[in-house]
């Protein structure tokens, strides 16, 4: 098994007005090419934060990120973004689309900052919104979604452009059980033919065990599970 | 099927969520750019049209009865009839000043319409064809023989008002009648409105009492130095020389006006100052409340790969698409006010100069890229701040 993700001594410390708050504490951990990897832990455990660094979406404090044995932490701004853009599609807890773009351009809008112009591949965005549920949403704009809705579109956006690996935060969150279902057999494919490395984040502990892997945070602190 | 999805269209789209901010930020951009528009051509206009017209007048030193120059401005420049007059012994004694090489004069009457003649009120030059050099050049080819008694000439605006055109008419002028027999070419000066004729004629226009000019009295004397000479100095011997005169330098032509001008000019830039700083304000204050808002989908964009860059040129794209619609309207706006407006202002409407279509379009350019340097300098700040953010935390800032 080759190591994509290497994580060494990463800390991440917020200071809240005259406190420091440590979300990552002094983490390591190293996750092959292809896993299919879970994330548990209470809230404010550090979850969301420490996929965030790996995502490249947030500077640590301290500690190193090798992806494919690059320093991600030592990248600057242009590469960091290609990274972004070309190695990871990110999930967020979060509503996470555009006001202004239709499902389908929201779907298409990493494609807007990548240097081959594929962007224009409307056949598969289909066939991805088709995938994740809401093939008859594609010219609809997120406020007419409801919820779980935005969030498969901000799904079939992380795959779009077929990421090394996907950082999921909370993927299923406010998605109804028969959905959910759908999504994680559509990234357990994902993963199986495409080696696509797959990290999610989850309080479902039915979900967590889809998982080859399971890591647990506990205030910062993270164990293999 | 819909337009391709560009960072333009993006943009434009941006700029469609908040119609009225938008439109008021073109509305402030075309306000300056047209108030900019509208002063550099009158500026422009002013100031290359008395350059053109001293230049064109062919002598070196003009010598005016004392107090008159403004006057003899007013005639020469803007063809506001004027009279003033000096006694013609001048002349004698000016020939004895070293350094003048020819000479010669002119008398100027102001008509009246209906109480001494039939044409609208302008200025009619009497010269000495014997030994003119100012009207001479813009004699048409045509008309290849003096002046006769009762015969005069018109300048080329003022064939349009009396109509001549190229019929022969009678006309009266202080109760003499005068027959139209050719048209001077144009020649860029006051004098393009004026009417002339044979300083022989005087004698009966005098007799007959409809004007105040006294036997043995002229207006203006041209006067050429040698060559390699300094009309100033000279000029300046003259006035030394004789109280009763004053003297222009051809340099000095119009400075009184260009004096003006320069007052004008600064109360045009300090106003264009004002507008710039006010409309560069508003900018920065409209894309400041926009990069506030847009934190969070800005931080959605690099977190799936826009580059700083990216995010800059998207808000320039606005910027740009703002700034050009408000400079381009302006534009238009400007100069169609310095086109009417050319008809209210008195200084402008003598001119002989109208700004030609590359003048026009340099100044356009001007407005166009302050129009567009002004938005861009406006939002500069917000738009570096918000490139800056860290992309997560500027997903949570809400
Ligand atoms: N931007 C921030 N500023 C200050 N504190 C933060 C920030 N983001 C997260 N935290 C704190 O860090 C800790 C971990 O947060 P997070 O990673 O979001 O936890 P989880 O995703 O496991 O719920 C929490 O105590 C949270 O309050
Ligand atoms: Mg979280």
């Amino acid at each position: 098994m080759v190591t994509q993700i290497e994580v060494s001594g990463l800390t991440k410390e917020f200071a809240v007005a005259d406190q420091t708050i440590t979300a990552v504490d002094r983490v390591s951990f190293a996750i092959d090419k292809g896993e299919f990897v879970s994330v548990v832990g209470h809230s404010g455990s550090g979850k969301t934060t420490l996929l965030s660094i790996i995502g490249g979406i947030m500077k640590p404090t301290s500690g190193q990120v090798l992806f494919e044995g690059q320093d991600i932490c030592a990248f600057d701004d242009d590469r960091l973004s290609e990274y972004r853009n070309e190695k990871i599609g990110f999930m967020f807890q979060f509503a996470s689309l555009l006001p202004m773009l239709t499902a389908e351009e929201n779907v298409m809008l990493p494609g807007l900052f990548r240097k081959s112009k594929s962007a224009g591949d409307q056949t598969k965005v289909r066939e991805l919104l088709h995938v994740v549920g809401i093939g008859d949403k594609c010219d609809v704009y997120p406020s007419q979604l409801s919820g779980g809705q935005q969030r498969r579109v901000a799904i079939a956006r992380a795959l779009m452009y077929d990421p090394r690996v996907i950082l999921a935060d909370e993927p299923t969150g406010d998605l109804d059980e028969e959905t959910e279902n759908d999504i994680m057999q559509l990234f357990k494919g994902l993963n199986r033919e495409r080696q696509i490395t797959f990290i999610f984040i989850t309080h479902n502990l039915e979900l967590a065990g889809m998982a080859q892997r399971t890591l647990r945070m506990t205030r910062g602190n993270l164990r293999e599970a | 099927m819909k337009a391709e999805f560009t960072f333009s269209s993006l943009a434009l789209r941006n700029l469609k969520r908040k119609p009225l901010r938008s439109v008021i930020l073109i509305i402030a951009i075309a306000l300056l750019v047209s108030a900019l528009v509208f002063s550099l051509s009158f500026v422009r206009r002013v100031s290359s049209g008395i350059r053109l017209a001293s230049e064109r007048l062919g002598a070196d030193i003009l010598v005016v009865p004392a107090g008159s120059r403004g006057f003899a401005e007013d005639v020469l420049l803007e063809n506001k009839a004027k009279s003033f007059y000096m006694d013609k012994g001048i002349i004698e004694k000016l020939k004895a000043i070293p350094g003048i090489d020819s000479l010669t004069y002119q008398t100027y009457l102001t008509t009246m319409q209906g109480l001494c003649c039939d044409v609208p009120e302008t200025v009619v030059v009497a010269f000495n064809q014997d030994t003119d050099f100012i009207i001479k050049p813009w004699l048409t080819e045509k008309f290849g023989r003096k002046l006769q008694k009762g015969e005069a000439l018109v300048g080329s605006e003022s064939a349009f008002n009396i109509r001549v055109g190229l019929v022969e008419v009678d006309s009266v002028l202080f109760g003499n009648i005068f027959r139209m027999v050719g048209i001077l070419d144009k020649t860029g000066t006051g004098l393009d409105n004026a009417l002339f004729i044979d300083d022989g004629n005087l004698e009966d226009i005098m007799r007959k009492g409809k004007t105040d000019l006294k036997p043995g009295q002229i207006s203006i004397v041209f006067a050429k130095v040698k060559k390699g000479l300094d009309p100033y100095k000279i000029a300046g011997d003259i006035e030394d020389s004789f109280v009763e005169v004053d003297t222009m330098a051809r340099k000095d032509i119009g400075k009184s006006i260009i004096t003006t001008l320069r007052d004008i000019n600064y109360i045009f830039i300090f106003t264009m100052l004002l507008i710039c700083f006010l409309s560069g304000f508003l900018t920065w204050a409209i894309f400041s409340a926009i990069a506030n808002e847009r934190a969070r989908e800005v931080g959605i964009m690099r977190a799936v790969g826009a580059k700083e860059s990216h995010i800059v040129f998207v808000f320039f794209l606005e910027v740009i698409i703002l700034g050009s619609i408000g400079s381009i309207i302006g534009i238009f706006g400007g100069t169609a006010l310095s086109i009417v407006l050319a008809k209210t202002f008195s200084i402008m409407k003598n001119l002989p100069l109208h700004l030609g279509v590359a003048e026009r379009f340099i100044i356009g350019g001007a407005g166009f890229l302050v129009g567009n340097g002004i938005c861009i300098a406006g939002a500069l700040s917000p738009i570096l701040k918000i490139k800056k953010m860290e992309p997560l935390m500027a997903i949570k800032k809400e």
